[in-house]
């Protein structure tokens, strides 16, 4: 089928269909983005946390900013040589629009990345660390120091007695990792009672498993294949019980609606009982000496006594200490803290120094104090122009500050920060530990952790949001563009002029995609 | 819009002025949310700084909108579709607004007698 007026314009509008079209998706692409930017509105002034003000690397985005300017630029020369018939300038520019677009991916890349290995944690007094978790892995996948010696990653320790697997939905990967660890450490899994049940007989049980039998994958999968061949033939039983029911009540009131006799019809569980097969919804294991079994925090909700695994098996046992390990800190922010003191009527530097990381680490009693001088300089240099520090200057010390100090203590000589830092952080190996240190906290110190993703907090949601939602745009965008530059030689052979509207419409959307950055670009990294 | 072989010869010097306008006006807003000597208003970001960032992005998206985007020679119907899509964006950001200051558990709403309901703060 043909597409009428994609070279002529229409006399009624003047235009072409295809810019009409652009035009109203556009339409529909501001209200869509004009929503969120309300979002970020509304969040912003309802946060009943601080705000985080100017918190992401301002380069990063300021090249990025001036790569999709750039390719606005070169997007409308390509049309304008289309338009000149100048195949070899269109190819040039088109090129060098595309090529914006991956550079500009790149980038946005690089900045999330960080942010997902960015680790953020709150404490019970409102106090907020940050740094990073991770080490680095040695040959043998043991974590390592510097120094060589061996480390333990971050897990939740259990002193486990007995596990409970759910027969259904065990992880297969989770149930081998606890069977290698307990076997590392000489223990033995074996079940607690037999699986045994009746199978339509009444008097007569069916021993499935034994008691004692050793746990093994195996042994859960055949667990699991009875378990459903139970259940799929009760719920059968069940089923036609329940029909038999209906058709009695169906005979006994001729003529009547299913809701008038609804309340005759009912089935006998009892009388179902000896032909029902016995199902096994959870199976349990008992260690016969306890065994030490660790887990990734992300996979376990830890309590003293019982936990449990996302895949619901339960780890009955004592919870050991399971610090949390920060390899580096790089950040404190009592920002947080002090609002929440000034509410409730305390001093913010009282409550600052109770806070349990000044009160337990001692390098952030060294920080906390060296910022204090630091603040007391920036309060008498502002001063003379009447101005304040803000809370950010009062109440965070940033990975800037670690090193500015260190630098001023003389332990690193780095001097300021380079320009691979503004993109991928704090440069832990160049800088040191004694720059950025490590810490231990306790689990029960923490209120909430996270890295720097949507659930840290709403400003972190409507960033990802607004600036992913934006992402995709590019490369979408992109990939239209990208198709006239590789494959729209055979058209502008036959009919330039069409060629030549299809650019002006993907041009159109580019230049969208450009002013929304126009407005993203200062609110989320200089506001 | 410029449709001619001339007129897009033309047209040419006016892109790259606006490109370079846009790369200043970038450099503009980096400064002034930067640079201490700059700083409007309070130390630190308030809202004359928002107010003066928000009008630079404004200044540029108009020059992207008017000169890339050809609206500044258009016709008529371009203008109602994407003039109405913001207003009626912007209605809609009034409208909610507006209805974040009308108070969903009104005390007053239920007479005398306090409404059973916690606000959880």
């Amino acid at each position: 089928m043909e597409i009428p007026y994609i070279v002529k314009a229409r006399k009624d509008t003047g235009l072409t269909n295809s810019k009409i079209a652009i035009w109203l998706f556009l339409a529909s692409e501001v209200m869509l983005f004009g929503g969120f930017f309300s979002a970020y509105v509304f969040m912003r002034i309802g946060a009943d946390y601080p705000w985080p003000e100017r918190t992401l690397p301002v380069l990063p985005g300021l090249i990025n900013t001036f790569i999709l300017i750039a390719s606005s630029v070169t997007v409308v020369f390509a049309w304008a040589a289309l338009k000149l018939r100048k195949w070899r300038q269109f190819q040039i520019f088109m090129g060098a629009t595309v090529l914006c677009a991956a550079i500009f991916m790149c980038l946005k890349a690089v900045e999330y990345n960080v942010k997902f290995h960015h680790q953020a944690v709150r404490l019970n007094d409102y106090s907020i660390i940050e740094g990073h978790l991770d080490y680095k892995k040695d040959k043998d996948k043991n974590y390592i120091k510097k120094d060589g010696k061996k480390i333990e990653y971050n897990l939740i320790n259990i002193k486990a007695e007995s596990v409970i697997f759910s027969t259904v939905r065990f992880h297969k990967p989770w149930v081998e990792q606890i069977l290698e660890q307990a076997e590392e450490q000489g223990s033995k899994m074996v079940l607690t009672e037999p699986y045994q049940g009746a199978d339509g007989r009444a008097d007569a049980k069916t021993t499935y498993v034994e008691a004692g039998t050793e746990l093994s994958l195996d042994l859960l999968l055949k667990i699991r294949e009875q378990h459903l061949k139970a259940r799929a033939h009760n719920q059968k039983l069940r089923a036609d019980a329940l029909r038999c029911a209906w058709q009695i009540a169906k005979d006994a009131n001729p003529g009547k609606r299913g809701w008038e006799i609804s309340d005759q019809v009912g089935v006998d569980a009892e009388k179902l009982k000896p032909d029902m097969l016995t199902e096994m919804g959870a199976i349990s294991f008992k260690i016969d000496s306890a065994a030490k079994l660790s887990f990734k925090p992300k996979n376990i909700k830890e309590a003293d006594g019982q936990s449990r695994l996302r895949d619901d098996t339960v780890i009955k046992g004592k919870l050991l200490e399971s610090p949390m390990k920060f390899h580096h800190v790089d950040a404190i922010d009592f920002q947080y803290l002090a609002m929440k003191a000034v509410q409730k009527g305390i001093d913010p530097m009282v409550a600052i120094e109770n806070s349990w990381i000044i009160q337990n680490a001692d390098f952030a009693k060294e920080a906390w104090e060296w910022h204090c001088e630091e603040v007391e300089k920036l309060e008498k240099e502002l001063a003379k122009q009447d101005r304040e520090p803000t809370l950010k200057d009062r109440y965070r010390i940033g990975w800037k500050e670690f090193s500015k100090k260190a630098e001023q203590e003389g332990m690193t000589d780095m001097g300021d920060w380079t320009i691979l830092e503004e993109f991928k952080g704090p440069n832990y190996a160049a800088r040191g530990e004694e720059t950025f240190p490590h810490l231990a906290v306790p689990r029960g110190e923490i209120a909430f952790a996270s890295k720097f993703v949507p659930q840290w907090n709403t400003y972190y949601a409507i960033y990802f949001t607004i600036t992913g939602l934006h992402g995709l745009h590019v490369i979408g965008g992109a990939l239209v563009l990208g198709y006239y530059l590789f494959f729209g030689r055979r058209m502008y052979e036959t009919n330039p002029e069409w060629l030549a509207n299809r650019v002006e419409v993907g041009g159109l959307f580019w230049h969208f995609v450009d002013l929304i950055w126009i407005f993203a670009f200062p609110i989320f990294y200089l506001m | 819009m410029a449709d001619s072989p001339e007129a897009i010869r033309k047209s040419i010097r006016k892109y790259l002025i606006v490109g370079g306008i846009l790369f200043l006006g970038t450099v503009l807003t980096v400064l002034v949310a930067t640079v201490p000597a700059l700083d409007i208003g309070r130390h630190g970001f308030d809202v004359y700084d928002c107010v003066l960032g928000l009008a630079i992005a404004s200044t540029k998206a108009g020059f992207v909108a008017v000169v890339f985007m050809h609206l500044n020679d258009e016709k008529k119907a371009i203008y109602w579709i994407f003039g109405g899509a913001l207003v009626f964006g912007a209605f809609l950001y009034l409208l909610t607004a507006w209805a974040k200051s009308d108070l969903i558990h009104d005390p007053l709403f239920y007479g005398d007698s306090k409404p059973n309901i916690k606000l959880g703060h």
